[in-house]
């Protein structure tokens, strides 16, 4: 098989269509230091509209900290600085005008471990509506929770206890929970940062099950370690090492058949 | 670049299968270079052993089978571990089938040397069986060395046996129109002509499974085919 094989220390193209027809978010040429350490380097590409795109590579290879700049989660890094360009509907996130909090409703975020706040599940789902200023009134913010948790698929599960603590769910709930109030206030994008990675499988089905959903709604960025994963929620995948962007593509192409060396090897389990 | 797993037993669990699969296709060429030899010397001790060893590909057919199941399951292999393990069960259960035809080939030659055949004019099925299996030989010295040219130059060589079959089934045909005592013997010697265009159609089928191999691809165009005794009416 004819694979590209680059110098991963020269600068590379990156193997496969990085643009999509319906961008939502376009990240061009991004570069992210940590101090003098460049964690990215020259990364371009685009999330589409309503798509689940999965981030993969091994431990450091810079997945997480370009997902992290999305939503300027790595402003509250004071070493980190990011180069280049993102932009959500054509507007630039870096802008100096753009304000992170709506921001972050518009581009939210689950991360690896289920991190509720030390309030009810209630309010923990009516938190983002309530300081974005979302609904009109008791009964409206009562439907948003409502909606809420069952497009995460845990209204069945705490109807009836919504005044109880959320950190007194279950790991896998609380996840869900997690994702809830995240869709509270209506995002464009959701960006999972290994959602999975402490719970049991599942628990993780569900949260599975639930980014089939909610890919019909929203684009989602998830990264993942567990290649199954990325195979089974994702249409698209893009695989980084290094800090390089080296292959995107379709999964099914990925896993069957990477065009690139490198990702042949790591999805293949030669290197990690 | 060739990378090895980093968990080693996965390394060998695919050797395991490879090595499975390279010996059954030296079994499975084997057994067919012996029932064409028989075929030409008539020595039914010989025959018998073919017969009887038979059953020895399918039990290596169904380990191969066994450890590829194993190793989907326990080791969800991806890209060219993927394809290698899913050609491997394709291949084996393609070797296991071509050994049937040499079993059956056998049994026929059995018959026939009950019936004190001899060749008929104008049909050699010792050349067309040497060239099948100089087809059988090549097609896994491509396995061997993932040597997609060499199954390409394979797959494009079924052709001269298509033609060989059909000119044979005519000359068969006409042979039994001409003497109808010759039709025990000459419906044995198209079931044979045919058996042996089957395992070329087989070997092309191998060298098909070994370009995707390679390639990750199958390959798109149609192989010319020249089998035309299904179309054709003996005159």
């Amino acid at each position: 098989m004819n694979l590209k094989n680059d110098d991963l220390t020269k600068s590379i193209k990156t193997v496969g269509d990085v643009f999509v027809k319906d961008a939502r978010i376009k990240a061009r040429n991004v570069n992210v230091f940590y101090a003098e350490k460049k964690a990215i380097d020259e990364v371009t590409i685009d999330i589409g509209n309503k798509e689940v795109i999965s981030f993969i590579g091994p431990s450091g290879c810079g997945k997480s900290t370009f997902l992290r700049c999305f939503n300027r989660m790595n402003d509250t890094i004071d070493i980190c600085r990011v180069e280049g360009r993102i932009t959500l509907d054509e507007e630039n996130i870096y802008d100096k005008n753009v304000d992170v909090v709506p921001l972050r409703a518009r581009i939210g975020m689950v991360f690896q471990k289920p991190n509720p706040f030390p309030k009810s599940i209630f309010d923990n789902v009516a938190y983002g509506p309530r300081i974005h200023g979302l609904a009109d009134n008791k009964s409206h913010l009562d439907n948003i929770v409502e909606m809420s948790l069952k497009r995460a698929g845990l209204w069945n599960e705490v109807s009836d206890r919504l005044i109880s603590p959320g950190t007194g769910l279950s790991g896998g709930q609380q996840q869900r929970l997690c994702i809830a109030r995240a869709i509270a206030v209506s995002p464009e994008v959701i960006l999972m940062d290994e959602p999975c990675s402490a719970l049991d499988p599942i628990a993780t089905a569900k949260i599975e099950e639930l980014i089939h959903e909610l890919g019909n709604d929203y684009s989602i960025v998830i990264v993942t370690h567990s290649m199954q994963q990325a195979a089974r929620v994702s249409k698209r995948t893009a695989y980084f090492h290094l800090g390089k962007l080296i292959e995107v593509g379709k999964t099914k192409d990925i896993f069957t058949r990477p065009q690139h060396n490198q990702t042949e090897a790591y999805i293949s389990g030669k290197i990690g | 670049m060739e990378h090895k797993h980093i968990d080693s037993s996965f390394d060998n669990d695919l050797n395991k299968i490879n090595n499975n699969l390279l010996k059954l296709g030296t079994l499975g060429l084997d057994q067919f270079e012996k029932c064409i030899n028989n075929f030409g010397t008539q020595n039914l001790k010989e025959i018998d052993k073919v017969i009887a060893f038979d059953e020895k590909l399918d039990e290596l057919d169904d380990k191969i089978q066994k450890s590829g199941f194993e190793i989907i399951a326990l080791r969800s292999p991806r890209a060219i571990d993927l394809r290698r393990v899913i050609v491997a069960l394709k291949i084996s259960t393609i070797l296991e089938r071509i050994g049937d035809y040499s079993r059956n080939i056998s049994n026929r030659t059995k018959v026939l040397i009950e019936l004190n055949y001899t060749d008929l004019p104008g049909v050699n099925i010792g050349k067309m069986g040497q060239k099948t299996q100089q087809m059988f030989e090549d097609v896994l010295e491509s396995y061997t060395n993932e040597d997609d040219k060499l199954a390409i130059k394979v797959r494009n060589s079924d052709f001269k046996i298509d033609k060989m079959h059909t000119e044979y089934y005519l000359e068969i045909i006409s042979s039994m129109q001409r003497n109808k005592k010759l039709a025990p013997i000459g419906t044995h010697l198209l079931f044979i002509a045919k058996n042996i265009e089957r395992v070329a159609d087989y070997v092309t089928d191998i060298a098909e499974q070994i370009y995707f191999l390679v390639n990750g691809k199958m390959l798109s165009d149609h192989r010319p085919k020249a089998d035309e005794t299904s179309l054709k009416i003996p005159e």
